[in-house]
C-alpha cells in the first residue's frame, strides 16, 4: 500500500473535507472533527513534502512480481538513442 | 543450399571428374544391346546440373545489388515467407522474402508501388526460376515502408476511437506511484529520475525495464506497460531518447497501441523528440516530446503542492469559522424567532384572560338577577310537580332503605324495614307478617310504628 496516507489521499481527503465544512450537512461537533482531521493530514502532507526521498525501485522477473531497489547502471550504457 | 556448395567442382565440372553419371555412363551401360552403341558424343548434362550451374554463375558473378520497380501480387505466405514480383514497364523480375527478413517489413508493400528492393540473384533450381533473394525492401516514397506502416495503423486505431481526443484521460494530480516503461540502462531514464527527484521526491517510480528497439521491442513494451498496469500505480510513462524511425519502431507497433489504450490508468508517452510522432504518442493520454517532458507533466512540482496545502489549510479554517458562524447565525435566527414568537403568545394570552376575566364578571354581573329569576321560576315548575303537595294532601310514599318505591304487596315481605315518607319527614316501619294481598289495606296493617327522624 504505497500510497496509503500518502500525499495524494491526504490532499484528497482534505479536499473531501473542505467540500462538507462548506456544506450545511454536518452538525457541529462533526464539523469540529473534520477540522481536525483535515489539519492532521496538512500536518503530515507538511512532512512528507520536508523529508520525501525519492525511492526508485524496478520491477523484475517475467511477470515483474518481484520489485528492488532500482540501482542506476554505469553512465554511456544505454541504448535508447539520445537523451530527450 | 549449404550442402550443395560441397559440390561446388563436382558440379562445375562434370567432365574432369569422370562421374558416371546418369547420362555420361550411358554409352557403356549399352554398348552390349541391341541398338549399335553410340560413339561418344557430345557431352550431355542433365537437368539438375545445368540449373546448378547456372545458380552458381548467378550466385557468384552477380554481386548482391539494390533493384527499383514496381511490387506485384505481393503474397505473404502463412510460412512467413513473402513472394512478389517486381516489374518495369517491359520486365519483371521474381522476388522472394525469406522469412527472417520479412519479419523486420513495418508493413506489406501496396500493390503498384515503387520500392527498391536489396538482395542477391539466384535459380531456384526446382523450377529452373531464377529470382532475387530480398534481404531488404524500401519504398522509394518519402517516409518510406515505415511511414506506410504507420498510416494503415493510424487508420484502423482512429477508425477504432482510440486515438479520439474524448478518449483521453486526465492525470492525476498529486500521483504517488508512477511507473515507468523504458529501457533500463539508457539516458530516458535518468532524465525521468532527476526530474522527478527534482520536483516531487515523495513519489515513488516503479521501473519496467525493457528492450526499447530491435526486434520484438514492441511486443516487449507492450508487456511491460500491460506488468506495470496490473500494479498500484497511479500513472505510467513510456519513455525513450530519439533515435531514427527504424530505432522508435517498437513504439509504432500495434501490440503497443492495444496495452496502452487498455491501461486502466493515464498514460504518458514521451518517446524521441520533439518532432517523433509515434503511433504510442497517438494512444497515450498525453503526449510529452521529451522523456523529460513526460515526467515534467506527470508529477507536480513541490512549490505547487505547497501552495495547494497552503490554500487547504485557509480553506479549512474558513469551513469551520463559516460553521461557526452559520451556526451562530442560525442560533440567533431561533433565538430571535422564539422570542418574538413567545412574547406574542404571551401577550396574545394576557389580552385573552382580561377579555374573559371582564366578560366573566359582565355575564356574572348581568346574569346572577337574571339567573336568580330563572330559579325562582323553576323551582315554582317544580313545586307544582312535586309529590310533596300529593303528601300535605294526607298521602304518605313506602321507601325501601336505598330509596325505591314499594308499589304492591310482593315488595313488602315480612320484617321488611321501610320507611314511610309523608308531608314533614319520614317514618321507619317494619313488615309485621305476611301482608293481605287485598287492596288498599296495607298502610293500615302496618304494626309497631316509629318516628325514624
Amino acid at each position: 500500500m504505497p500510497t496509503e496516507g500518502g500525499l495524494d489521499r491526504r490532499l484528497r481527503r482534505i479536499e473531501e473535507i473542505v467540500a462538507s465544512l462548506d456544506s450545511d450537512a454536518v452538525d457541529l461537533d462533526e464539523a469540529l472533527a473534520l477540522f481536525e482531521e483535515g489539519v492532521g493530514h496538512l500536518r503530515h502532507a507538511q512532512r512528507i513534502l520536508e523529508t520525501a526521498e525519492l525511492r526508485v525501485e524496478e520491477l523484475i522477473g517475467a511477470e515483474g512480481d518481484e520489485a528492488r531497489e532500482f540501482e542506476a547502471p554505469d553512465q554511456g550504457d544505454h541504448d535508447d538513442g539520445d537523451r530527450g | 543450399m549449404s550442402d550443395d556448395t560441397l559440390d561446388l567442382f563436382a558440379d562445375r565440372a562434370p567432365a574432369q571428374t569422370g562421374e558416371p553419371s546418369s547420362a555420361a555412363g550411358a554409352g557403356t551401360e549399352h554398348s552390349e544391346g541391341l541398338w549399335p552403341s553410340r560413339t561418344p558424343g557430345p557431352r550431355v548434362w542433365t537437368v539438375r546440373q545445368v540449373n546448378r550451374a547456372v545458380r552458381l554463375q548467378l550466385e557468384q558473378t552477380l554481386p548482391q545489388l539494390w533493384v527499383a520497380g514496381e511490387v506485384t501480387n505481393f503474397r505473404r505466405q502463412r510460412s512467413g515467407h513473402c513472394y512478389f514480383t517486381l516489374k518495369d514497364d517491359v520486365a519483371q523480375l521474381r522476388c522472394v522474402m525469406f522469412r527472417r527478413e520479412a519479419a523486420r517489413l513495418p508493413t506489406d508493400p501496396r500493390e503498384g508501388m515503387t520500392v527498391r528492393v536489396f538482395g542477391g540473384l539466384t535459380l531456384y533450381e526446382a523450377r529452373g526460376v531464377y529470382q532475387l533473394v530480398a534481404a531488404r525492401l524500401e519504398a522509394e516514397s518519402e517516409g518510406g515502408m515505415w511511414k506506410l506502416a504507420f498510416d494503415r495503423l493510424k487508420r484502423r486505431l482512429d477508425a477504432e476511437g482510440l486515438t479520439d481526443a474524448a478518449r483521453k484521460r486526465g492525470l492525476p494530480p498529486f500521483p504517488g506511484t508512477v511507473g515507468i516503461v523504458t529501457s533500463p540502462t539508457g539516458a530516458a531514464l535518468r532524465d525521468v529520475i532527476a526530474v522527478v527527484a527534482r520536483r516531487a521526491p515523495w513519489v515513488r517510480l516503479l521501473v519496467r525495464g525493457t528492450r526499447v528497439q530491435g526486434r520484438g521491442a514492441g511486443e516487449a513494451i507492450a508487456a511491460a506497460v500491460s506488468i506495470l498496469a496490473s500494479r498500484d500505480v497511479d500513472v505510467i510513462l513510456v519513455a525513450r531518447g530519439g533515435g531514427t524511425i527504424e530505432d522508435l519502431w517498437g513504439f509504432n507497433e500495434e501490440a503497443v497501441a492495444r496495452a496502452v489504450a487498455s491501461s486502466p490508468v493515464p498514460v504518458v508517452s514521451g518517446v524521441g523528440h520533439e518532432t517523433d510522432v509515434t503511433i504510442c504518442d497517438l494512444v497515450a493520454d498525453l503526449r510529452a516530446a521529451t522523456p523529460s517532458a513526460a515526467a515534467e507533466a506527470a508529477v507536480p512540482d513541490r512549490r505547487a503542492v505547497v501552495r495547494t496545502l497552503d490554500s487547504l489549510g485557509t480553506r479549512l479554517g474558513k469551513g469551520l469559522a463559516g460553521q461557526a458562524r452559520s451556526r451562530r447565525w442560525r442560533l440567533d435566527q431561533a433565538r430571535d424567532l422564539l422570542y418574538r414568537r413567545g412574547r406574542r403568545r404571551v401577550e396574545t394570552g394576557r389580552d385573552r384572560l382580561t377579555r374573559e376575566r371582564l366578560l366573566l364578571a359582565g355575564i356574572m354581573r348581568k346574569g346572577i338577577a337574571h339567573h336568580r329569576a330563572r330559579l325562582a321560576r323553576a323551582a315554582a315548575s317544580m313545586e307544582a310537580l312535586s309529590p310533596m303537595s300529593t303528601l300535605a294532601r294526607g298521602y304518605a310514599v313506602p321507601l325501601d332503605g336505598r330509596g325505591r318505591l314499594l308499589r304492591t304487596t310482593a315488595d313488602f315481605p315480612p320484617a321488611l324495614d321501610f320507611g314511610l315518607r309523608v308531608v314533614d319527614g319520614r317514618v321507619a316501619c317494619t313488615v309485621a307478617d305476611t301482608p293481605d294481598r287485598s287492596p288498599p289495606a296495607a298502610s293500615n296493617r302496618a304494626g309497631r310504628v316509629r318516628r325514624a327522624d
